[in-house]
């Protein structure tokens, strides 16, 4: 009897097979373990994205949720309240404004990856992803330097689910408490000294005259903390795999790094951090001869959609060449990715640094170990051989 | 399905049959047209998924909300008062036949 449980330890490591019979045999499915039907094809997928009055995300978007999160955060509002949200912190993140972060960013790339230099062995995600994507979102949002680790640490286990009990375990729940503090204290910090910043407009902005609640301006900060350590790092890790694993196009992008934002965008499809995210119903909807009732939870397999023969042909083949439109590696609609660009570019700048010290690298290991998360996939580390 | 027709940058007309409530955008990006991006996927927020709607039918289109015309201001290609972002138009029976002119540039 087949089932789809995102608990499960052999869906972190390979949902790929249980995706295809879900999108071939099951397109409209109830998963008992996550109590939640699952969309599995694309054009299912990109319809309740489309459609926030029916696919809601007012009552949480991680698949396990955070306690008291939902409702206070971009990715757990709908419209109108989310696009008021939305377009006070876009400004920051829109593609025209990031240019000042070039810079930054390379220079925290091109000191990573020397220290890698002379290394025959390394672990791709403690030696040099996290410690990028930590130091990037530090100089982003304009973090006090000095709780890197610990901040990167939390960020990772808060985004974790428990496979046994199917929730948020101990450990969990701990790490968001600790980011909700640590973010509080921030928030303190540049309200009684304002800076040119995100976090000092986001924290004093108001919408029709309205002062923020303050668990909106909270936990708002807390997750673009979460995102921009946790889905930007685990993202690079998928990228390293693949391009370690397909010696062909890593070959490709480090002879012309021009190519890379054709890699990244494969990889977005082919393995993208975020796998799935979930949606309630506002009313009955039948759907591939199943009907799903008002109040249901209905869950969005991304990296589903990204692999369905319906959309893009030979799906389970990484071809950098393939320019992959309209890929799910970023969700879609009103929810769309907040930090596409600056993802987009942070990922250029550190593999372009990463290749001119570590041109040619390999797998260490062939089995690795995959995060326990109903919502994300990455490998907890990614230890590679230089060659 | 809607019938809409994007004329690409190089001037070659696509008909495309957009499923009913996808955004244009999602309809152009899901089948290949060139001449569009749509970076942020839909949300209004990165302007690169610009086209210029056919003048005649452009009062037949919802007005477009102050946070487009606010993204509106920032696209690469030149604005024209027939500029509208793709990701806001929702496919619906009433745009049969649309035509939609994809700019040189997105940016």
């Amino acid at each position: 009897m087949f089932t789809f449980d995102p608990y499960s330890p052999a869906i972190d490591a390979d949902p790929f097979p249980f995706y295809k019979t879900l999108r071939d045999e099951y397109p409209c499915f109830w998963s008992p373990q996550a109590q939640t039907w699952v969309l599995s094809r694309y054009s299912d997928i990109v319809s309740a994205g489309q459609n926030w009055q029916l696919y809601s995300s007012a009552k949480g978007n991680l698949m396990t949720e955070l306690p008291n999160r939902a409702g206070a955060t971009l990715g757990t509002t709908d419209p109108p309240r989310h696009d008021r949200l939305r377009g006070l912190v876009q400004h920051a993140f829109m593609k025209r404004n990031l240019e000042g972060l070039a810079e930054p960013m390379r220079d925290i790339a091109r000191t990573a990856a020397e220290a890698l230099r002379g290394k025959d062995q390394f672990d791709f995600i403690d030696a040099f992803s996290s410690k990028f994507t930590v130091r990037v979102l530090f100089a982003a949002l304009g973090l006090p330097l000095g709780d890197e680790q610990t901040v990167r640490d939390k960020a990772v286990l808060m985004v974790q689910s428990d496979p046994v009990s199917r929730a948020k375990g101990e450990e969990h729940i701990a790490a968001y408490n600790w980011m909700r503090d640590y973010a509080a204290k921030v928030i303190a910090d540049r309200r009684a000294h304002p800076q040119n910043d995100l976090i000092s407009h986001f924290s004093m902005a108001e919408i029709d005259g309205d002062k923020l609640d303050e668990r909106e301006v909270l936990l708002t900060t807390t997750t673009l903390i979460m995102a921009g350590i946790e889905s930007l790092g685990g993202f690079m890790s998928m990228l390293g795999l693949n391009l370690a694993d397909y010696a062909d196009a890593r070959k490709a992008v480090v002879a012309k790094p021009e190519l890379l934002p054709d890699a990244v965008e494969e990889s977005l499809r082919f393995n993208t951090s975020a796998q799935r995210f979930r949606r309630c119903l506002q009313k009955d909807v039948t759907l591939h001869g199943q009907t799903m009732r008002e109040g249901d939870f209905v869950c969005l397999a991304y990296g589903s959609g990204n692999r369905d023969e319906r959309q893009y042909p030979n799906p389970d083949v990484y071809d950098i060449t393939r320019k992959p439109r309209g890929h799910l590696g970023f969700g879609g609609g009103v929810h769309a990715c907040l930090g596409s660009a600056i993802a987009r570019m942070a990922i250029r700048i550190a593999f372009e640094e990463f290749h001119k010290v570590v041109p040619n690298y390999r797998r260490a290991q062939e089995k690795l170990d995959w995060m326990p998360s109903s919502t994300f996939r990455s490998p907890l580390r990614l230890p590679l051989t230089v060659h | 399905m809607v019938r809409i027709i994007y004329v690409e940058p190089s001037g070659n007309p696509r008909t495309v049959d957009v499923t009913e409530e996808w955004s244009l955008m999602q309809g152009a990006t899901a089948n290949g047209v060139d001449g569009i991006v749509g970076e942020c996927g839909g949300s209004c927020a990165c302007g690169t998924c610009h086209c210029y709607v056919e003048e005649s039918r452009l009062a037949e289109l919802p007005p477009p909300s102050s946070t487009e015309q606010d993204t509106l201001d920032g696209v690469a290609a030149e604005i024209k008062p027939n500029s509208r972002l793709a990701c806001q138009i929702r496919a619906t029976a009433a745009l049969e036949g649309l035509v939609v002119t994809l700019p040189e540039t997105q940016g």
